[in-house]
């Protein structure tokens, strides 16, 4: 492998390969704004610049290249020796700072970015406190460039990253580039806003904060945040995501960047699909038909009573079905099924409606970041489901089986529903088939577990409620047969539960029924470990993909003994 | 690394002897100090020996006396909060959180919004200060970039709940327009 110094360290590097990207693989830092790994090079920012030094190919000494090079384009040379600390480098560095910085309005202290923008970080790291720029600043407009994004045209840095993100990689290239020198300004065609499916991922890739989001806008300063790893809950992607919160409330949520599954990218459906975590349609309390509402001193009264009234109904109906939602994880599935099983072994199993919108599609474009898939399977684990419960059953059915064998069978004299789904997903057809077969006496009983209110909640005889994604952990298989672990971001909402922590309490209510688990509060590495060995499905221990660890983000602040 | 013998303190309790289990002499030792102290300041008018004055709160307060007698730094003294307000008189903070996130006691809680005026970006649709979890530290004012914030010096504020002594935009402006002739920003 060819080899090259940087900043003194010895090298290796493949053929192709930038100077700059050499440096980011081996942890070393060079500044930069333009660069974006899933977007094509246009050296435009000037601020990886850096001193080379390079083999005369006819003497084979090492001579200096007069001039500064931007790493970001340069590609990597046999024993090329590169310096970004140099004087020369160091003093590019402070210029183009310095340039950058006359007309930017520097309103940090309103600015959304701040904590998490280049321009602060390179600017206290290479650039210099004070300005010497005494004219007027140039006042640029703030423009509403498209459904989530607003522009602050005087923050920008004119990097082109956006540009060519819609260029490249969504081929829509509503984004442009008008004037020239200091009237130069990104902007749109008049009545063509940044509208696509991915358009919000400008505001992540914008190193400044030009670009912004409308939803996020002043909601929260960005170092609150605390952010923890999961997974798209909402569509059948897989999508790397972090959710963001601080005590309790989800503010937003970004792309992790996995080059397996969603580069840097997630689509805006994903990012907006959190709204219902905290949506006032929340079902919070258990109810139990023909009772008083609880308050919200009563919740584990609640419970209680629901507990023993779906217990106590499930025993005595003989025959039941359950109703598995594919929004819930593995865990949840198999823990749900192993509690119906332990009463009816015989239970019929059947997975909830998988929603579809539109077609797939996969963003044609130009570059490394190119290629994205949106996924029409509006569900994140309807693979997962039917991997867990075709083990326990032979025949899992789907929804229209579902809801035909209530019509056809009146032996099923119970049913659980799982809903959690981000919509009213309640079909008149579903309700029919609950009521249909021979009349009865009181009627089928009908448990639901579910999130959002829904006109399922009036037909149940026990509205449990559980909780999203967001507030649990577990699995979901993707599109791809990929299962990957989420972790739990928020503690569930009061007084919700995960539908995993309700089948393990319903378990240890009851009489019957013993899940074989030998723990109260669920713990999905346990549980995974169960579904693993007692279905012989071993790629819940060896297969799971877990979110890579974060390193530590260590303070640049000089330490100061007091 | 074992823990020298020299560093370890027996704590174990003494046995009381029988005299001193009756509490007698401790008692008489108290007072004794007590009646040292009284002897010592008759006269004194306020001023101890040690030129710690003693204040007679509430009918006479520190407001009144001079620092040099155990007066009150009205200059720095951190009491009550304000929102400061701008020649306009309108609210001068920008909903940075700066002072939310210096708070140590995490008693500052902010809801930002676009502000309805051109000339400025953010302010705070909501500014709650828990008067009671409060420390009095200062931190906020150091931090915020404006000068929006400020402590004042006083410090007499009561309510009868804890819902009243959270302090809201509305009050901490009201706060401003009543301590302003006294301490100017
Ligand atoms: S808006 Fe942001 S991403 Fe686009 S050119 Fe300006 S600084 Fe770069
Ligand atoms: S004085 Fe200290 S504790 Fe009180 S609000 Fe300010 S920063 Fe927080
Ligand atoms: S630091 Fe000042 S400007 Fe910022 S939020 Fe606090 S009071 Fe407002
Ligand atoms: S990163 Fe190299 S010029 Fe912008």
């Amino acid at each position: 492998m060819p080899r090259i110094t940087i900043n003194g360290k010895d090298l290796e590097f493949t053929k192709g390969q930038t100077i700059l990207q050499v440096a980011l693989d081996n942890e070393i830092e060079i500044p930069h704004y333009c660069y974006h790994p899933g977007l094509s090079i246009v050296a435009n920012c000037r601020i990886c610049l850096a001193e080379v030094w390079a083999p005369n190919p006819k003497t084979n000494q090492l001579e200096a290249i007069p001039k500064l090079l931007p790493t970001c384009q340069t590609p990597a040379g046999e024993h090329q020796v590169v310096y970004t600390d140099s004087p020369k480098a160091i003093a590019n560095q402070k210029a183009v700072m310095e340039y950058l910085l006359i007309n930017h309005p520097v309103d940090c202290a309103v600015c959304d970015q701040a904590g998490e923008c280049h321009l602060q970080d390179y600017s206290y790291q290479y650039g210099r406190s004070q300005a010497r720029f005494a004219e007027e600043k140039i006042k640029q407009p703030k423009k509403d460039v498209g459904k989530h994004v607003l522009l602050y045209s005087d923050r920008c840095i004119m990097c082109t990253r956006c540009v060519r993100f819609t260029r490249e990689v969504t081929g829509t290239g509503e984004l442009m580039v008008t004037g020239r020198g200091a009237t130069e300004q990104i902007d749109v065609f008049p009545g063509v806003p940044v509208d696509n499916e991915l358009s919000a991922n400008v505001i992540d890739i914008c190193p400044v904060g030009a670009l912004l989001d409308k939803d996020f806008l002043f909601q929260q300063r960005v170092w609150l945040l605390t952010k923890t790893p999961s997974i798209d809950g909402i569509t059948a992607s897989g999508d790397n995501i972090s959710i963001e919160h601080n005590k309790g409330i989800i503010y937003r949520i970004k792309p992790r960047v996995n080059m397996d599954v969603n580069k840097w990218w997630i689509t805006d459906e994903v990012r907006y699909g959190w709204k219902h975590v905290h949506s006032d349609q929340r079902i919070t309390m258990p109810q139990v038909k023909g009772e008083e509402p609880y308050q919200s001193s009563e919740a584990p009264l609640a419970y209680e009573a629901a507990y023993a009234l779906v217990n106590r109904r499930l025993a005595e109906a003989g025959r039941m079905a359950l109703l598995v939602s594919p929004m819930l994880s593995c865990e949840d599935a198999y823990l749900l099924a192993t509690y119906v099983r332990s009463i009816d072994p015989d239970a019929i199993l059947a997975m909830g409606p998988v929603p579809r919108h539109g077609q797939d599609k996969t963003f044609p474009g130009s570059s490394a970041g190119a290629g994205f898939k949106l996924y029409a399977e509006k569900a994140p684990n309807a693979r997962g489901v039917r991997r867990v419960l075709s083990k326990m059953s032979d025949s899992v059915l789907d929804f229209e089986a579902f809801t035909k064998a209530l019509q056809k069978e009146s032996s099923i004299n119970a049913v659980v529903l799982t809903g959690n789904y981000p919509s009213d997903w309640a079909t008149g057809a579903l309700l029919a088939a609950l009521d249909a077969g021979e009349s009865r006496q009181n009627g089928r009983f009908v448990a639901l577990i579910d999130t959002l209110n829904t006109k399922l909640v009036d037909r149940a005889d026990v509205v449990i409620p559980g909780a999203t994604w967001t507030e649990k952990a577990g699995v979901f298989e993707n599109a791809n047969g990929r299962l990957q672990a989420f972790e739990r971001a928020i503690t569930p909402i009061d007084y919700t539960k995960s539908e995993s922590q309700i089948a393990l309490d319903l378990a240890a209510a009851s009489a019957a029924s013993d899940l074989g688990l030998q723990h109260a509060i669920y713990n999905p590495a346990v549980v995974r470990q169960t579904i693993a060995s007692t279905l012989g499905l071993p790629e819940f221990i060896q297969n799971v993909h877990y979110p890579a660890v974060l390193g530590e983000v260590e303070s640049d602040m000089a330490l100061i003994e007091l | 690394m074992p823990i020298p013998d020299s560093d370890i303190i027996d704590v174990t309790p003494r046995r009381v002897s029988r005299s001193e289990s009756l509490f007698l002499p401790a008692v008489f030792k108290g007072l004794g100090t007590t009646l040292r102290h009284v002897f010592q300041n008759v006269g004194r008018d306020g001023k101890t020996k040690k030129n710690i004055w003693v204040v007679q709160y509430p009918e006479e307060k520190r407001d009144d006396r001079p620092v040099t007698e155990g007066g009150q730094e009205r200059e720095t003294f951190r009491g009550v909060h304000r929102l400061n307000r701008d020649e306009d008189g309108r609210v001068r903070c920008v909903a940075c959180f700066m002072c939310a996130t210096a708070c140590p006691a995490n008693c500052i809680h902010i809801v930002a919004e676009e502000s309805p005026w051109p000339d400025r970006e953010k302010y705070p649709k909501q500014f709650d200060i828990d008067e009671l979890r409060c420390i009095y530290c200062g931190m906020c004012e150091e931090a915020c970039p404006v000068d929006a914030i400020e402590l004042t010096p006083f410090y007499e504020i009561t309510g009868l709940s804890r819902q009243e002594m959270i302090f809201d935009k509305s009050k901490l402006l009201e706060v401003y327009d009543r301590t302003i002739d006294e301490k100017p920003m």
